[in-house]
């Protein structure tokens, strides 16, 4: 019993070291750069970086406040392992956030229900707002062939320009020009501290749900296996547009409750603004997340975390003088470091593929 | 090949080893070497920017500058955090205030209001001051058993006496070039979304219109031609030479009517400035008032038709900047701007800090610290209200040319001298009276020996619409 179990967690540690040396020395690497950066432009990096540190774990304040800017992106993060495992390259979750979140708002600010029940449909309500923006990415690919990444970067495009629209001309809050309508009290996720609330449960959930699909369930096999030998897929006759459309609806479902956990799920505002300044960029971070979890849901929760410790510490690196662009490109340069190991994975099945076509 | 790459990889984690190795000790020497004795602590201030960041030749370069000349005069540190999304006000403010040293937070622009309230009742001991901010109504809505926050400051600006002064300066610049045989009956407002602030900036606007015109009438003993005397504004019974006798002021009669104005519903979007001033210029507008933020770059762009369309170098048509010093976004066609000295406010805001004032003041003034023309705080004059004069512009054109160096952007629209002296041909070729007139406005209700209507409420706005059109 207990030796199976110690060759279980042996087993484990074999599989997993590889990756975690790997992880740990991409970080190092990432922070040497940051350092030296820092160092041209006369800035004290040890100092700078004490302070990310102190600024976003030292305190029960800065470790929710981290977990909360690590929430969406995991599931942003999931929405492009998704694609990745099925062989796509999906970079639609940007916009299917922006959609999740005014479905968010949709539901929150204008319907009225008891607390719990408005919470859970608020929240469908988003996931399916961002799934359904996955259609026509799905319907380009399955039936005209048309490459993911120019349809999802187009769509995102317009989910910019019509989530704006929407606020400026149906959801604004009247007397605040700037932002939408804020949920109402029944459609708000439990602040646990800062502004973290509950709603990184249901993330957590989702990415567990996400894990089980596609390691233990025929339909997650079929994902997996389109991505990994398309060939072979095809000859055992899985059905590709199903895969197709599949992988694209659950990657639409992560990334609107993504934007629905800004809105559902962030004090102080409970709203998107007109920039849609608080749910912009998600979708493109959360590939930096995938990239560093290895586009797996677990290695993505913890990847996550460490873009939300980053991102929120900068704002330390910045008060002790660090100019925030310059804060942002050493994060920039850590992520970077972190996500070549998968990036270069990824480019070289894709090449690896190519030639045996 | 599998023990190639595994001699590879050893190498290159003996090479990166000694990286990290040297990087390291290196990093600690230097740390070392910087800590000297414990210099005196300087107090610290923190300026929060809004989204639009350093760089916006508005409301956040302007706040900075308040806070180097607070660092100039007090010996005051000043910590400048930006904010890059909406998500960003509440970590910053936060981080400033946890920080000992800092003793005042500045949170610039109305936008910040709801996350200034949240992190002032977290820190009681940090003053906090808002530019622009609405945050002690906010904490009187919600939580009115702390009503008004003992260390928190609404910066508040008269832009009704701001826009009477380019109001004023406005007619009578209708009346110079009618003089000259122009055909100008009217001024134009392009306003955003209706809400009462923006009333403040309306009836102040139209106010100075008709104190000018009187002026004129008073000086030249006539009327100013065509925008004074015509019959186009009105006729019937309470209608006399032009001016309005309501009986709701028996014996004083107004120019009304002189102003079109237009509430887009929008802060936003361009075109709708550009659709709304085209009309008004058509008519003969003189002089178009941007109280819409960016939509002023739609008037602008209605203007620039028209200076092309006649080949013009310079004015008229005008139109006029609001908030910080726009003159030069095309020089020659902006006669002028409302500035609200957003400096001051941080300035003063420190000062009080400094002096310990603060939360005395705050007590007295229920919060909200209003700067204007006139405005004394706790006694001493602090004001905050101006017209953009050539000084003013010189100030902003080095803030152009940081922003250009900061974001590789260019902003100016033409090289800094040329601005400058554009701007300045085109104060000098209208009649120097004008400016004086202004001059003389200003001194006036700094004096108190007139006073500016404040609207904010729906009666009002009816009442003094009904007068002045």
């Amino acid at each position: 019993m207990t030796s199976a179990a110690v060759q279980g967690v042996k087993r484990l540690f074999q599989k997993l070291k590889r990756p975690l040396l790997e992880s740990l020395l991409a970080i190092i690497i990432g922070l040497i750069i940051g350092a030296i950066l820092m160092a041209i432009f006369g800035y004290d990096p040890i100092a700078a970086y004490s302070a990310l540190l102190i600024g976003s774990l030292g305190s029960f304040d800065g470790i929710c406040e981290s977990l909360a800017n690590a929430t969406p992106l995991m599931l942003t993060g999931l929405t492009f392992a998704i694609g990745v495992k099925s062989g796509y390259f999906n970079v639609g979750a940007e916009g299917q956030a922006y959609l999740g979140a005014i479905g968010a708002i949709m539901i929150g600010s204008t319907i009225h229900l008891p607390y719990g029940v408005h919470l859970a449909i608020a929240t469908l309500f988003a996931m399916l707002m961002g799934a359904l923006w996955s259609l026509p990415v799905s319907a380009l690919k399955a039936w005209r062939g048309v490459h993911e990444v120019v349809s999802t970067i187009m769509l995102n495009w317009i989910a910019l320009f019509f989530v704006r629209y929407l606020i400026e001309y149906h959801f604004y809050e009247p007397g605040r020009a700037e932002r939408a309508m804020p949920v109402l009290p029944t459609a708000r996720y439990q602040v646990l501290g800062a502004s973290l609330t509950t709603v990184i449960f249901v993330a957590l959930a989702f990415m567990l749900f996400a894990y089980f699909l596609l390691w233990r369930t025929t339909l997650g096999y079929e994902l997996r296996l389109t991505g990994s030998n398309p060939e072979a897929a095809r000859y055992i006759g899985i059905n590709s547009t199903r895969v197709i459309f599949l992988n694209f609806f659950l990657g639409g479902l992560a990334a609107g409750l993504a934007g629905a956990t800004q809105v559902l799920g962030r004090p102080p505002a409970w709203t998107i603004y007109k920039t849609l300044g608080n749910v912009m960029n998600l979708g493109f971070d959360g590939i930096g997340a995938a990239l560093i979890g290895r586009n797996h849901p677990i290695g993505i929760i913890f990847a996550s975390i460490l873009l939300g410790v980053l991102s929120y510490g900068a704002k330390f690196m910045m008060y002790l003088g660090v100019d925030p662009d310059l804060a942002r490109a050493i994060n920039g340069a850590i992520i970077i470091a972190l996500s070549l190991p998968e990036l270069y994975r990824i480019i070289r099945r894709l090449i690896v593929g190519r030639g045996a076509e | 090949m599998r023990r190639n790459t595994s001699a590879i990889t050893k190498t290159a984690a003996i090479i990166i080893a000694i990286i990290i190795i040297v990087a390291g000790v290196g990093g600690f020497l230097y740390w070392w070497t910087r800590l000297g004795p414990a210099a005196p602590r300087k107090i610290k201030i923190a300026v929060v920017s809004d989204i639009g960041g350093r760089g916006d030749l508005s409301f956040n370069d302007m706040a900075f500058k308040g806070g180097e000349e607070a660092e100039r005069d007090f010996g005051v540190e000043m910590i400048e955090l930006i904010s890059k999304t909406e998500a960003d006000y509440v970590p910053n403010l936060e981080t400033a205030a946890k920080d000992p040293d800092v003793k005042l937070i500045v949170g610039v622009g109305f936008l910040l209001s709801d996350a200034l309230v949240k992190v002032a009742m977290k820190y009681p001991d940090k003053n906090f001051a808002g530019i622009d901010t609405y945050a002690q109504s906010i904490v009187k809505d919600k939580y009115p058993d702390k009503y008004p926050l003992p260390n928190l400051m609404d910066i508040k600006f008269e832009e009704h006496k701001g826009s009477a002064l380019v109001g004023a300066i406005g007619c009578l610049l209708a009346a110079y070039y009618n003089e000259k045989g122009g055909n100008y009956p009217y001024i134009g407002g392009v306003f955003g979304i209706e809400i009462p602030v923006l009333w403040k900036f309306e009836i102040g606007y139209k106010w100075g219109c008709d104190w000018a015109l009187k002026w004129y009438e008073k000086k030249f003993g006539h009327k100013a031609p065509i925008i004074g005397e015509d019959s186009r504004y009105g006729s019937g019974p309470n209608w006399k030479d032009g001016m309005y006798c309501p009986p709701e002021t028996p014996g004083k009669c107004w120019y009304k009517g002189r102003v079109l104005w237009t509430y887009t519903g929008t802060f936003s979007d361009i075109t709708k400035g550009y659709e709304a001033a085209k009309p008004m210029y058509a008519k003969g507008a003189i002089a178009v008032y941007n109280i819409a933020g960016p939509l002023g770059l739609g008037i602008n762009r209605a203007v620039k038709e028209i200076a092309e369309a006649k080949g013009l170098e310079m004015g008229p048509p005008f139109w006029i900047g609001v908030d910080a010093d726009q003159d030069w976004i095309n020089p020659g066609f902006v006669i002028v701007s409302m500035i609200k000295r957003v400096d001051r406010g941080v300035y003063y805001a420190t000062k009080l800090t400094i002096e310990g004032k603060f939360r005395e003041a705050v007590k007295k003034y229920e919060g909200v610290m209003t700067l204007g023309i006139g405005t004394k705080i706790l006694g001493i004059p602090m004001e905050g209200i101006s017209a953009s004069t050539l000084k003013d512009l010189d100030e902003f054109v080095k803030m152009g040319i940081n922003a250009e160096k900061l974001t590789g952007k260019k902003v100016l629209p033409m090289p800094p001298e040329e601005i400058k002296a554009k701007v300045k041909k085109m104060r000098e070729s209208v009649a120097p009276w004008i400016w004086e007139a202004a001059k003389e406005l200003e001194e006036k209700i700094r004096k108190g020996e007139v006073e500016v209507p404040c609207v904010f409420t729906k009666e009002k706005i009816d009442y003094w619409r009904k007068i002045l059109g």
